[in-house]
This record gives C-alpha cells, sequence and structure tokens, in this order.
C-alpha cells in the first residue's frame, strides 16, 4: 500500500497536469502514484463485483416471482380451453344467424313468388311462411346466450392481463411498433373496419350531401 | 323519365347473403336481369365479357376490393363509363371523398331499403 499523503498526491497530479517542477515529483513518486491507482481500481472492481452479484441475484428472484405469478394466472387452461371455447361460440352464432338469414329470406321470396291473385292458397302460404319467420327470430335468443359466454371469457382474459401487467409492472415501458405483415399493411391502406357504432360516422344524408 | 330496369346490373359482394338481399330489393324495383361476382377481380372479368348497365359493389372484398375494383373500371376506357354504386357498413367522410375521387357515381351505407336503393339508382341516371 503506498504511503503517499495527500498533498504529496496533489502535487504530483499537478505535476502530470504540465505544471511540472522537476524538483518537486520524483521518478519514484510517478510510480506510487501509479501504484496508489492501482490499489484504487482494485477497490472499485471490488465493489462493482459485489454490486453485480447482488443485481443479478436481485434479477433471479424476480424472474422467479414472475413465473409463479404467471402459474398463478393460469393462463394455460385461458389457451386451451377459454379461448377456444369463445372461437367456437362465435362461429355458432355466425352459422346460427345464417341460418336464420336463410330461412328468413326463403319465407319472404316465396311470399314474393307466389300469386296473389290465388287468394285462398295465397292466404294459406303467407300464414305457413310468416310462423317460419317468427320460428326463424328464435336465434336471437341462443346468439344472446353465447354472446354472453364470449363476453364473460372477454372480461376474463382482461383481468388476467390486467393483473399480469400490474404485477410485471411493465406500463412504463413504452409499446415498441408491430411489425407489420404486407397482408396487414393492405388491410391498413385498402380495407374499411366495418359497421360503426351509432353517432359514429356520417349519416346517409351527410354522404347524400356530399354527391 | 321511368326508370329503365331492363338493364343488367352486377351485384358485387362477398357475402352471399347481401347479394340475395340486393338481388331481391333490385328484383322489387322491377330489375331482372342481375348479375353477381364475390369479388372486385371476380366482377372485372364479367364486365370484361359483358356490357353491365350498373355496378352495385361492396368495398371491403379480396383479393380485388370494390375500391380497386372501380379505380380499374374508370381507368380502362371500355369501362370506364359504367355507373357504379358502392355500398358500405363503414361510413366515414375521407372514404366516401376516396370513392368519389375515384369516380363513384353514388354510396350507399349498409344497412339500406328497398327506397333507398331505389332513390341512389334514380340519382345515377339522372331521374
Amino acid at each position: 500500500m503506498s504511503n503517499m499523503s495527500a498533498d504529496h498526491v496533489a502535487k504530483v497530479i499537478a505535476f502530470l497536469r504540465n505544471e511540472r517542477k522537476p524538483e518537486d515529483v520524483s521518478l519514484e513518486d510517478v510510480m506510487q502514484l501509479a501504484e496508489l491507482m492501482a490499489e484504487g481500481f482494485q477497490q472499485f472492481f471490488k465493489s462493482m463485483d459485489l454490486s453485480v452479484y447482488s443485481e443479478l441475484g436481485a434479477m433471479a428472484r424476480e424472474i422467479a416471482n414472475m413465473k409463479d405469478e404467471l402459474c398463478r394466472l393460469n393462463l394455460t387452461d385461458m389457451r386451451n380451453e377459454h379461448i377456444p371455447m369463445a372461437g367456437r361460440e362465435l362461429d355458432a352464432i355466425v352459422e346460427a344467424t345464417e341460418e336464420a338469414t336463410n330461412t328468413i329470406m326463403s319465407a319472404a321470396e316465396e311470399i314474393m313468388g307466389a300469386d296473389p291473385n290465388e287468394i285462398d292458397a295465397f292466404q294459406v302460404l303467407v300464414g305457413e311462411k310468416v310462423t317460419e319467420i317468427f320460428q326463424a327470430c328464435s336465434f336471437q335468443d341462443i346468439t344472446g346466450q353465447r354472446i354472453s359466454k364470449v363476453v364473460t371469457t372477454l372480461n376474463a382474459l382482461d383481468k388476467r392481463i390486467t393483473t399480469l401487467v400490474d404485477k410485471l409492472k411493465i406500463m412504463k415501458i413504452a409499446d415498441l411498433p408491430a411489425e407489420e405483415s404486407e397482408a396487414e399493411k393492405r388491410a391498413r391502406d385498402l380495407m374499411l373496419h366495418g359497421p360503426q357504432f351509432k353517432g359514429e360516422g356520417v349519416s346517409q344524408d351527410d354522404i347524400d350531401a356530399l354527391f | 323519365m321511368a326508370l329503365d330496369t331492363s338493364i343488367p346490373v352486377l351485384v358485387v359482394d362477398d357475402y352471399k347473403t347481401m347479394i340475395r338481399i340486393i338481388r331481391n330489393l333490385l328484383k322489387q324495383l322491377g330489375f331482372e336481369d342481375v348479375d353477381e361476382a364475390s369479388d372486385g377481380t371476380e366482377a372485372l372479368g364479367k364486365m370484361k365479357d359483358r356490357r353491365y348497365g350498373l355496378v352495385i359493389s361492396d368495398w371491403n372484398m379480396e383479393p380485388m376490393t370494390g375500391y380497386e375494383l372501380l379505380k380499374q373500371v374508370r381507368s380502362d376506357s371500355s369501362l370506364a363509363k359504367t355507373p357504379f354504386i358502392m355500398v358500405t357498413a363503414e361510413s366515414k367522410t375521407e372514404n366516401v371523398i376516396a370513392a368519389k375521387k375515384a369516380g363513384v357515381n353514388n354510396y350507399i351505407v349498409k344497412p339500406f331499403n328497398a327506397p333507398t336503393l331505389k332513390s341512389k339508382i334514380e340519382a345515377v341516371f339522372g331521374d
């Protein structure tokens, strides 16, 4: 360990900063300063080793905690059961509405195509077809129940994602822009986004005013 | 001037039910000669084979959208004058303006009824 005094060290440093006075500083002084610096760096690296070690330990504990939190969220049953089930419910809704629409339209087409001059036959046909239309409208009750199940799944998913975001404290991290495929870019540039909610978009009257 | 319902009409939509609805509404209005296509590419092929008096097209279709079909039709000198009505579920001003700039004759928002369809067709033909 070097035994240079602080005053002496200051002189050597001043010398090295070009205020060189050969009578103040010897080669031995410079070597002692180098020794002193090496000792200083050793201390620095030792403390750095300890802090890095403790940081890595904290990270490992944090990763283990995250793993536990993820396990508690039961994401596997969400992925394997609830989300596929919601998909099947939505498919069934599309199928039911399509079936009902076809039934209603076929009935309406038969009424449109019937001869109203054949009064008795026309009345019987209209009665039958109107009953078919009423029956087909029962799809609304069934699809309503299916939609409720999908909404329940979406709410559960939302709750779990929110919990995960809270636990991982990732809300402060800025979202990275998602990579866009060619199909997504085409959809963004050329496709419309489907029906709007009431009060959104412009009305037919507003559109008419543009023509 | 009465609406000429003898003209052949091409309905373009990828949703069969919507084609069926429009076909029935057109039938109610007296149009009997109605053809159909499920996207812009099929429609363009049909338009090259037959001269239609009116095209009623949806916007969202793949592989060719109604908007792309409209631009193709307007850029083809043999088809450019075909009356073209766009029918969409979304009604944003910028889309209507884009379609108008591309040369659409009229624009209908879904859902619509027979009187609306009739009034737009009449407007296109200046009745």
